[in-house]
C-alpha cells in the first residue's frame, strides 16, 4: 500500500509555512551589531535598514511604475506614476489604496498613499545615494533638515512600513528589520550628529 | 457603530460591528443594491466599482467607516432606463454587454473617467480602464467609451469646455 | 429546405398554469428525442451536431401569454453572455408573429419541466433548438389562431395575423384575449415553418434582450439571488492539490460572532452565520485536517503530460505515415508545442442559494447543467428529483466552469443543516485553486515535404490532461467506448485532408488536479500546434502559407467551407508575408464543430512585448441567427484566445495551485485588446451552426505566426514570451 504522508494544514499552519518561505527566500537585512562600526554610522545604518528597504524602495520607482510586494514586482494592470504622483486621472492610487490597511482585501492603506516624487527614485540606488538624493534640497521638495526629520519620523505613510499589515493571502508583509522606536532614534541621531553619509 | 452617508442621493444611517466591513457588501447585502458585482475581493478586478464622492472606488477594499458624511453612487443610481447616462447610452448604442457580470463596474469606472476626461484618448482609455472583463468585450467598450463622451458633450457643452 | 422539415411535435395534452401576470400557459408538446445519452455523446464530437436532449416523458412549460399579450419564453438553456436568449427570442418571435418588444426570456427552472438533458455548453444552444422551437412557436400561433377562429367565429383561413394581434372580419383579438379562460386546446400537426427569407428578426442584428437588465445593473446573477431570513454560509476548501477531507477542530468557529451553526459532514465543513463577513471569519477560524498524499510541483505535471507518457489512443488515420516518416530524411520537420494549465476566472464566482425545507429543494444559482445540479442534490439529500427545483440565473460568465456544481450540493446540506435559505460561494482564491482547469497540453508535430513542397505524410501527437473523462457530463460508460478523451482532442484533428498520409494520435493523462471544460476545449492549444506547425511547413516550402493550406483541403462540402473562409480572411486583410512599417501579418485557420474560421492578426513588437493591432476573422456559422452576437462572439472569444495565448498561465508550486488573484494571473485588458476587428460571416451551411468557440480556434497560431515573420522568433510554448 502507498505510504500516506499526513498532512495537518490549518489556517494557521499555512501562515506559518509561507512566512517560513519568504524568509528563506530573501537575501534578508542582517541586525548592525559590528561593535567597531563607529556610532554614527551605526546610527545611518540603522536608519538606511528601514529607508531601504523595499517597503519604502517600492513607492520610490526609478522607472515610474510603482512596486508591490516583497519581490517588488511590478504593480500589476499597468499602474504608473501618472502627473501628480498618484496615478491616472479617474483611476489612481486612491482607487484602491484608503488610509489604512483593508483587513478585508490585504490592500495596503495609509493617509496620502501615493508614490514619492520622481526626484526621489531611489530604486536601484546605494545607501549612500539614496542619502544623498534625501539631503538634497534640489530632489527633497527643498527640506531643510528639520523638515526632513518631521518627515521621516512622523509622516503616517512613511510610518506605515512598522504597521504594513496582511497581504491579499492574510501573510504579514515583511517588516524592516529595525523597531519604529530605534528606527526614530537612529534618524534624530544622524542628523543630529551632522547628516554625514559614508563613502559607499 | 453608526454609520450615516448618502447612497443614490438618499441619505442614508446604518448601524454596523465592524467598520471595517468592506463597502461592496453594505451596499449589497444591507442596501440591496445588487448591481455593484463582487469579483475577486482583492481590488483587483474591478466589478465592485463604485463612485464616493465622484471619485471611482474599488468597493471591496474600502472599509465602509471611510463612507461617513460621504455621496455613495452605484449603477443603480448612476442613470436609469428613462434617464440613462451617456456611458449608458453608449453601452446600450454598442451593444456591449456578454454576460454582463463586470459591465456595471466598467460603466463606474468609465463615467468617473469622463468627469475628469471628458474625451479621453485612447491613451486614457488604456491607463484608466483596467478592469478584468472575461467575456472579453474591450474592442465595443472601446467603441462605447468614445460614444459616450460624444453623447455627454452633446447634453453638455459647456461642462467640456470648462474642463478641457 | 425548410419544406422537407417533418412534423414532429407530438399531440399531447398541454398544460394550463396560472401565474403572477399570467393568464394562460401553453405547454406545446415535448419535443421528441432519441436515445440522448449516445446521440449526445457523438453530437459532443467534432463534427456532429447536438441535439436538443430535453425532456420526454411529460408536458412542459415553453410559453406563457401575459395579460399585458407579451410571450414568455422558459428557455431550456442558459444565457451566459453568449446572446442564446436573443437568438431563441427572434426564432420565437418570428414563427409566433409577435414583435420583439413582445418577447421575454426566463430561465426554465426545473419544475416546469422544460429540462436539458444535456447542458448549455458546446456552442450548441441556438443550433439544437433551431428546429424545434420553431416549430413548437409555430404550433403554438396555429392553436390560437384555431381557438380565436372559434371565439370570433370566423375561418381560420380568414384570419391574419401580427404583432400577437389576430384579425379577420373587421375584427380583432389579442393573444391574451384568445388564451384567456381557455382550458381546452387542440394542438394540430407542426405547421410547415417559414421561409428563411420571410423572417423579420431571424439573421437580422436585433440588440440582445437582457440588454437594459445588464445596463443598469438589475440582480439577476447567481450572486443577486436572496430570499427572506437567508443565511450565508462558507465551505473550508484546502490549498493543496489532491486534499482530502479527514477532520476539523470547530471549536473556536462555533463561538464566533454570527455563527449559526458549523456544519460538519463527512467529506466537507462549513459554516452558517447572519452575514456573508462573518461566515468567512469563522471559516477562518476552523482548523482542519486535510490528508495530501503528495506536494506536487510544475515540474511533475510537465513530466506527466509529455507525449509517450499517457495512454495513446489513434483518433485520425489516412494512408500509412508512419513508414514516411519513420525514414532518415533531411525533409523530415518535427517540433514540439506546448500550452500551460488555464484557469475559467469567469468574474461571477460559483455559488449557491439553497433553501431546503422538510422533503423539498430551491436552489437558485448560475449553472450549465440544471439537470445534474438537480440530480446530484436530490441524490445527495435522497429527496424526489421531482421535489428539487433547480432555478436557473443568468450566469456572471460561463465558459465550462459551472459543468460542475458540487458547490450546489454543499449550500444545500448547509440549508438542511439550519432549516433556512444559506447562500454559499467561492472566494476568489478558492475559484483560482479549486477551478476545474483547462489542461495542459503538449503535442509533437512531424512532417515529410516532398520536393514540389507539398506534404506526403503528417503525424500529431497530442498529449492532454483529461477533458470529457471525469465530468459528470460524460456516463462512465462512455469511456470505454470512446477511448481517447473527446474534449483533449477537439481541434486536434488534421483539417488538410488532401494529405496523403496522416495520423492524429491523442495521449490521455489524468492530473493530481481537475482538468475539464474550457471554453473550446483543446481546440485552442492543438490548432495552436497544428496551425504554429503547418506556418513553419509552408516557410520551408517556401510558400504563401494561406495557399500552402488551400493547396492540401480537400474537395467535400467540409473542404469547400474551410477553403471559402480561409480565402475571406486573406481577401479582407490583405494577407502580405512581408513586414511593413513595423507591422507583420500572420495566418492560421480551424474547423471547430463543424465551423470553420480563418483569422488573419497584425502585430508589432513595442516595449518589448507583441502587440495585436488588428484581427480579420472569417467565419462560416452557417446561418447567423443574430449577426450581431456572432460578431460578439468573435470579437470576445478572439481576445479571450489571445488573453490564454499570451499572457495566462497556472503553476503548480509546492503543492497548491497558484497565482490566486487577477494581476499576478495576467490576462487581457483593454490595453491589450486590438482596435481593429473585422468579422466577415460566411453562409455556406442552410442551419446554425457553432458559434461560440470555434473563433478562439486560430488566434493563437496567428500570433506566434505573426510574430516569426517579424522577429524570427518562433514561439513553440503558450503564453507566448519573446525571448530577448
Amino acid at each position: 500500500m502507498k505510504k500516506l504522508i499526513l498532512y495537518i494544514i490549518s489556517t494557521l499552519t499555512v501562515v506559518v509555512v509561507f512566512a517560513a518561505n519568504y524568509k528563506s527566500k530573501k537575501a534578508g537585512y542582517f541586525p548592525i551589531d559590528e561593535p567597531e562600526v563607529s556610532t554614527k554610522q551605526n546610527a545611518f545604518n540603522t536608519m538606511m535598514d528601514v529607508v531601504s528597504h523595499q517597503r519604502c524602495v517600492n513607492c520610490h520607482p526609478s522607472d515610474n511604475v510603482p512596486k508591490q510586494g516583497d519581490e517588488s514586482k511590478p504593480h500589476h494592470f499597468g499602474i504608473a506614476r501618472g502627473e501628480n504622483n498618484l496615478g491616472f486621472q479617474a483611476t489612481n492610487c486612491n482607487t484602491c489604496h484608503q488610509p489604512e490597511n483593508n483587513v478585508y482585501s490585504g490592500v495596503p492603506g495609509a493617509p496620502h498613499w501615493s508614490l514619492a516624487p520622481a526626484s526621489m527614485a531611489w530604486q536601484g540606488l546605494t545607501r549612500s545615494e539614496i542619502a544623498q538624493a534625501m539631503l538634497d534640497r534640489t530632489k527633497n521638495g527643498n527640506r531643510s533638515h528639520e523638515e526632513l526629520i518631521h518627515h521621516l519620523t512622523e509622516d503616517d505613510l512613511v510610518l506605515w512600513v512598522f504597521q504594513p499589515g496582511t497581504d491579499q493571502e492574510g501573510i504579514p508583509r515583511e517588516k524592516p528589520p529595525v523597531s519604529e522606536e530605534d528606527y526614530k532614534a537612529a534618524v534624530k541621531e544622524w542628523f543630529a550628529s551632522g547628516a554625514i553619509i559614508p563613502e559607499n | 457603530m453608526k454609520i450615516f452617508f448618502h447612497i443614490n442621493n438618499t441619505p442614508k444611517s446604518i448601524e454596523i460591528d465592524d467598520g471595517n466591513t468592506p463597502l461592496l457588501w453594505v451596499v449589497r447585502d444591507m442596501l440591496d443594491l445588487k448591481g455593484t458585482k463582487f469579483g475577486c475581493g482583492k481590488a483587483a478586478c474591478g466589478a465592485c466599482t463604485l463612485h464616493v464622492d465622484g471619485e471611482a472606488v474599488r468597493s471591496c477594499s474600502y472599509a465602509v467607516k471611510f463612507a461617513e458624511g460621504k455621496e455613495v453612487t452605484t449603477i443603480e443610481g448612476l442613470g436609469s432606463e428613462q434617464n440613462p447616462h451617456p456611458v449608458q447610452q453608449a453601452w446600450i448604442e454598442e451593444i456591449v454587454p456578454q454576460c454582463g457580470y463586470c459591465q456595471p463596474g466598467f460603466m463606474m469606472a468609465t463615467a468617473a473617467l469622463l468627469e475628469k476626461v471628458p474625451n479621453p484618448t485612447d491613451e486614457d482609455i488604456d491607463k484608466n480602464i483596467i478592469n478584468v472583463c472575461r467575456c472579453a468585450t474591450y474592442y465595443r467598450m472601446r467603441k462605447a467609451i468614445h460614444r459616450a463622451a460624444e453623447i455627454a458633450n452633446v447634453t453638455n457643452p459647456a461642462k467640456t469646455e470648462n474642463d478641457v | 429546405m425548410m419544406s422537407k422539415e417533418k412534423k414532429k411535435v407530438s399531440r399531447r395534452k398541454f398544460l394550463i398554469r396560472g401565474g403572477l401576470g399570467t393568464i394562460g400557459v401553453l405547454a406545446v408538446g415535448t419535443y421528441l428525442f432519441r436515445n440522448p445519452i449516445r446521440r449526445g455523446i457523438a453530437g459532443a464530437i467534432d463534427t456532429a451536431e447536438t441535439p436538443y436532449m430535453g425532456n420526454t416523458s411529460s408536458p412542459i412549460v415553453w410559453f406563457e401569454v401575459t395579460s399585458k399579450n407579451t410571450i414568455v419564453l422558459h428557455s431550456p438553456k442558459v444565457e451566459m453572455g453568449q446572446g442564446t436568449f436573443t437568438g431563441l427570442a427572434q426564432m420565437a418571435a418570428d414563427e409566433l408573429e409577435v414583435s420583439m418588444e413582445q418577447m421575454k426570456v426566463i430561465h426554465a427552472d426545473t419544475a416546469s419541466g422544460n429540462m436539458d438533458g444535456f447542458a448549455t455548453g458546446g456552442s450548441t444552444s441556438i443550433s439544437s433548438l433551431w428546429v424545434p422551437l420553431r416549430e413548437l412557436a409555430a404550433t403554438m400561433r396555429e392553436m390560437i389562431k384555431n381557438k380565436a377562429s372559434e371565439k370570433m367565429n370566423i375561418s381560420p383561413e380568414q384570419l391574419s395575423i401580427a404583432n400577437g394581434i389576430v384579425s379577420g372580419g373587421g375584427k380583432t383579438m389579442t393573444y391574451a384575449e384568445v388564451v384567456k379562460d381557455v382550458s381546452e386546446w387542440d394542438i394540430p400537426d407542426t405547421p410547415n415553418l417559414k421561409e428563411l427569407k420571410d423572417y423579420k428578426f431571424v439573421g437580422k442584428p436585433i440588440p440582445r434582450v437582457d440588454l437594459k437588465d445588464k445596463v443598469f445593473g438589475a440582480p439577476i446573477f447567481g450572486m443577486d439571488a436572496a430570499l427572506p431570513n437567508m443565511l450565508y454560509g462558507s465551505v473550508v476548501r484546502s490549498s493543496a492539490i489532491g486534499a482530502t477531507y479527514v477532520d476539523a477542530d470547530i471549536s473556536i468557529a462555533s463561538g464566533m460572532p454570527g455563527v449559526i451553526k458549523v456544519v460538519k459532514e463527512p467529506d466537507f465543513v462549513g459554516v452558517v452565520a447572519n452575514s456573508l463577513i462573518e461566515a468567512e471569519n469563522a471559516k477562518n477560524a476552523i482548523e482542519v485536517e486535510w490528508k495530501v498524499e503528495r506536494t506536487w510541483q510544475t515540474s511533475d505535471i510537465e513530466e506527466m503530460i509529455a507525449v509517450g507518457k499517457g495512454e495513446p489512443f489513434v483518433i485520425q488515420k489516412e494512408g500509412d505515415s508512419e513508414d514516411i516518416l519513420n525514414q532518415e530524411n533531411s525533409n523530415i520537420l518535427k517540433h514540439d508545442y506546448k500550452s500551460p494549465i488555464g484557469a475559467h476566472a469567469q468574474l461571477e464566482p460559483n455559488g449557491a442559494l439553497a433553501h431546503v425545507e422538510d422533503n423539498r429543494a430551491t436552489i437558485m444559482l448560475s449553472t450549465q447543467v440544471v439537470k445534474i445540479t438537480r440530480d446530484e442534490i436530490a441524490e445527495r439529500l435522497g429527496l424526489d428529483e421531482d421535489n428539487v427545483n433547480i432555478v436557473p440565473t443568468f450566469l456572471g460568465g460561463g465558459f465550462g466552469r459551472r459543468l460542475h456544481t458540487p458547490n450546489a450540493v454543499q449550500a444545500a446540506v448547509m440549508s438542511k443543516a439550519v432549516g433556512k435559505p444559506v447562500k454559499c460561494f467561492f472566494t476568489r482564491k478558492e475559484e483560482f485553486q479549486n477551478d476545474t482547469f483547462r489542461p495542459p497540453t503538449h503535442h509533437v508535430l512531424k512532417a515529410k515535404l516532398l520536393e514540389n513542397g507539398m506534404i506526403e505524410a503528417m503525424e500529431h501527437n497530442v498529449s492532454s490532461g483529461d477533458v470529457a473523462f471525469g465530468s459528470p457530463m460524460v456516463p462512465g460508460i462512455a469511456a470505454p467506448i470512446l477511448g481517447a478523451d473527446l474534449g483533449a482532442w477537439r481541434g486536434g484533428m488534421i483539417q488538410y485532408g488532401a494529405i496523403p498520409n496522416f495520423k492524429t494520435i491523442s495521449w490521455r493523462v489524468t492530473l493530481p488536479f481537475a482538468t475539464s471544460w474550457w471554453r473550446s476545449l483543446g481546440l485552442l492549444a492543438n490548432t495552436f500546434a497544428i496551425e504554429s506547425f503547418m506556418d513553419e511547413l509552408a516557410i520551408v516550402a517556401k510558400k504563401n502559407p494561406a495557399e500552402f493550406r488551400l493547396a492540401h483541403i480537400q474537395d467535400d462540402d467540409r473542404g469547400f467551407r474551410l477553403k471559402e473562409v480561409i480565402k475571406a480572411a486573406v481577401e479582407k486583410s490583405g494577407y502580405t508575408d512581408e513586414v511593413i512599417n513595423g507591422r507583420a501579418m500572420g495566418f492560421a485557420a480551424s474547423t471547430d464543430a463543424n465551423t470553420p474560421c480563418a483569422q488573419v492578426v497584425e502585430v508589432s513588437i513595442e516595449n518589448k512585448e507583441i502587440k495585436v493591432h488588428k484581427v480579420t476573422c472569417a467565419m462560416d456559422p452557417g446561418i447567423s441567427v443574430n449577426p450581431d452576437q456572432v460578431r460578439a462572439q468573435c470579437e470576445g472569444a478572439i481576445i479571450m484566445g489571445m488573453s490564454a495565448a499570451m499572457f495566462e498561465k497556472m503553476d503548480v508550486e509546492d503543492g497548491q495551485l497558484t497565482p490566486t488573484i487577477y494581476g499576478p494571473y495576467q490576462m487581457a485588458l483593454m490595453k491589450n485588446a486590438p482596435k481593429e476587428i473585422e468579422v466577415v460571416l460566411l453562409q455556406n451551411d442552410d442551419k446554425p451552426g457553432a458559434v461560440g468557440e470555434p473563433p478562439l480556434g486560430p488566434i493563437g497560431a496567428a500570433v506566434a505566426n505573426a510574430v516569426f515573420r517579424l522577429t524570427g522568433q518562433r514561439l513553440r510554448e503558450m503564453p507566448l514570451k519573446l525571448t530577448t
